[in-house]
């Protein structure tokens, strides 16, 4: 019997409802804390440092900027509700193995935290689209479409998180992640300044990250610009996220059920 | 059989948890699986439920396979384990209603059967509290109440009553009983062998893996311990005296305490006449002398 995405059922839902039943009962506590780096790096990025510089790429700054503060609200916020998140509810209060003993499989946990992690990426870029919406910096109608973007990178990193938090054996080794892969995308994939910034070498890592394609194609929405890169781009971030998902599913399954 | 058993065995890499085990369990009995910590007790509960897959042999709960159908069988099982995994951020009742939902019960038969779940394990005024503000005794009561939300047909209790109050113990056990009067199945372990002798038709013993013998409680007791019991506490000189002088009637030694075992009470008599003034207890020999015998007194 196969343990993927295949085998998951629609009750995996009634996980991720478990998990939105507990995020709007301390939904205090989620909101404005989640809002508080975007929110920061609009104005010391986009306001602050932005005022020394003209332009990039033949626009303002702050609007350049723009997607890439989107795309780090989203996948920072998936990061750690699948890393620390997912690591409490599995290790600290064993609320995986509690619902792995109810007709829900763990494959179907798996896909819940993902879902979850990547509705919370959703939920905290859209705030930051709002903000953006009100600085007047959205001119174009194919803004529509950047939480669509939002929701994928988010998957794309929740399913990352989640294939971590169920490979490791405590809590610390988070740090590594954080400091060796999070961090470094966060900044190298083009969110502030152009990859092509970068040596060559680095050029071709930072498009290799999945993270980069997410950026560049919320910048061409953003700023009504398309290439035919984006093809590439877009099934390099759609498949990604599709494999990432899959293995996310996989090793949830290896993690809970021995 | 709601259980089947047969040449069970679970290896985690190098350790085997489980070896050879064959047991079954017919409809409406209590089953209790004992023996030391680390014995396998909980790997053989958990491969029931189907989160542990067994390394070979076969294992039918309710007529299924374990690794062909988990997710029918775990529908129609009630789980209490051994770690409390209570949802700390969801009130009493949004416990019981999340975890209906994982069984597909519709809303407003949820919402009764919790009303009716918390009434029956004396929780009812507790409905909209949050967990953690419960005690010890009200959590492990709701986590039964839980194992109960889908109706089900087999309950596996992993330690129900470790660390509760004798209140609480005796609120378990009635309730336990309950159930079974209902036709439902348990499978418990417990390290209380009063628990055990109290609750169950049939009880495994298991140490190391293994199973070291079954049967009823009454059988257990009758084919591996004398029927009468003096226990004695004595300091090392005098444990050497008795038992130099009292060799012939069968005895055990842990730490300060002395067990001298024989068919009928009158056996002992000399031995008390010759130490009138020891600290002493005559008693019936119990399912806790037979674990003790068959799973030695040692701490390991």
């Amino acid at each position: 019997m196969s343990q993927g995405i295949l085998s998951v059922t629609p009750v995996f839902l009634k996980v991720w409802q478990r998990n939105a039943r507990v995020f709007i009962t301390l939904w205090k506590f989620n909101f404005l804390p989640a809002l508080a780096e975007p929110v920061l790096f609009i104005f010391v990025m986009g306001l602050g440092i932005g005022s020394y510089i003209n332009e990039m790429e033949g626009v303002p700054y702050l609007e350049f900027v723009a997607a890439g503060i989107l795309g780090s609200a989203a996948i920072m916020q998936a990061t750690f509700e699948c890393t620390y998140g997912s690591f409490f509810r599995m290790r600290i209060q064993n609320t995986f193995e509690g619902i792995i003993s109810t007709p829900v499989s763990a494959g179907e946990v798996g896909l819940a935290e993902v879902m979850w992690g990547a509705t919370r990426g959703l939920v905290n870029s859209s705030l930051v689209l709002l903000i953006l919406l009100g600085l007047g910096i959205l001119d174009h109608w194919q803004a529509v479409f950047i939480p669509v973007i939002m929701f994928l990178a988010a998957t794309n990193f929740a399913a990352l998180g989640i294939i971590v938090t169920t490979n490791i054996a405590q809590m610390e080794y988070f740090r590594f992640y954080f400091a060796g892969f999070v961090l470094p995308a966060q900044f190298i994939c083009g969110t502030f300044f152009p990859v092509s910034r970068f040596p060559e070498a680095i050029q071709i890592f930072a498009w290799a990250l999945p993270f980069t394609s997410f950026i560049d194609i919320t910048r061409s929405l953003m700023l009504d610009r398309f290439s035919s890169s984006l093809l590439p781009e877009a099934l390099w971030a759609l498949g990604s996220t599709l494999l990432l998902s899959e293995l996310a599913v996989r090793s949830m399954h290896h993690r809970l059920v021995t | 059989m709601i259980i089947k058993a047969s040449s069970l065995h679970k290896r985690f890499r190098d350790v085997v948890a489980v070896e050879s085990l064959d047991f079954e369990v017919g409809r409406g009995r209590c089953y209790g699986l004992v023996g030391p910590n680390g014995a396998g007790k909980t790997t053989t509960m958990k491969m029931i439920y189907c989160i542990v897959r067994p390394t070979s042999g076969s294992l039918q709960v309710l007529g299924m396979n374990v690794l062909d159908n988990p997710r029918e069988i775990k529908a129609r099982l009630g789980v209490v384990p051994q770690e409390n995994n209570l949802d700390p951020d969801l009130s009493t009742c949004q416990n019981l209603q999340t975890y209906a939902k994982y069984f597909g019960i519709p809303g407003p038969t949820a919402s009764k059967r919790c009303h009716e779940l918390l009434q029956f394990m004396h929780l009812a005024d507790r409905a909209d509290d949050p967990v953690p503000a419960l005690s010890g005794g009200m959590k492990r009561r709701l986590i039964l109440a839980r194992a109960l939300i889908n109706d089900p047909e087999l309950i596996i209790l992993d330690e129900p009553t470790t660390g509760l109050d004798p209140q609480v113990r005796h609120l378990i056990w009635d309730r336990l009983l309950d159930l079974k009067e209902r036709g439902i199945t348990l499978l418990l372990t417990t390290h209380y062998m009063e628990e055990a002798q109290k609750l169950c038709d049939e009880v495994l013993i298991m140490d190391e893996a293994r199973a070291v013998d079954s049967g009823s409680p009454h059988e257990l007791i009758r084919s591996h311990v004398a029927p009468y019991v003096l226990e004695i506490r004595a300091d090392r000189a005098l444990t050497h005296d008795i038992t130099a002088r009292f060799d012939y009637l069968e005895h055990q030694t842990s730490g300060q305490n002395l067990y001298f075992y024989a068919s009928a009470a009158s056996e002992f008599n000399e031995l008390i006449d010759t130490y009138p003034a020891m600290e002493r207890l005559l008693r019936p020999a119990s399912l806790e002398d037979v674990f003790l015998k068959l799973t030695g007194r040692e701490i390991r």
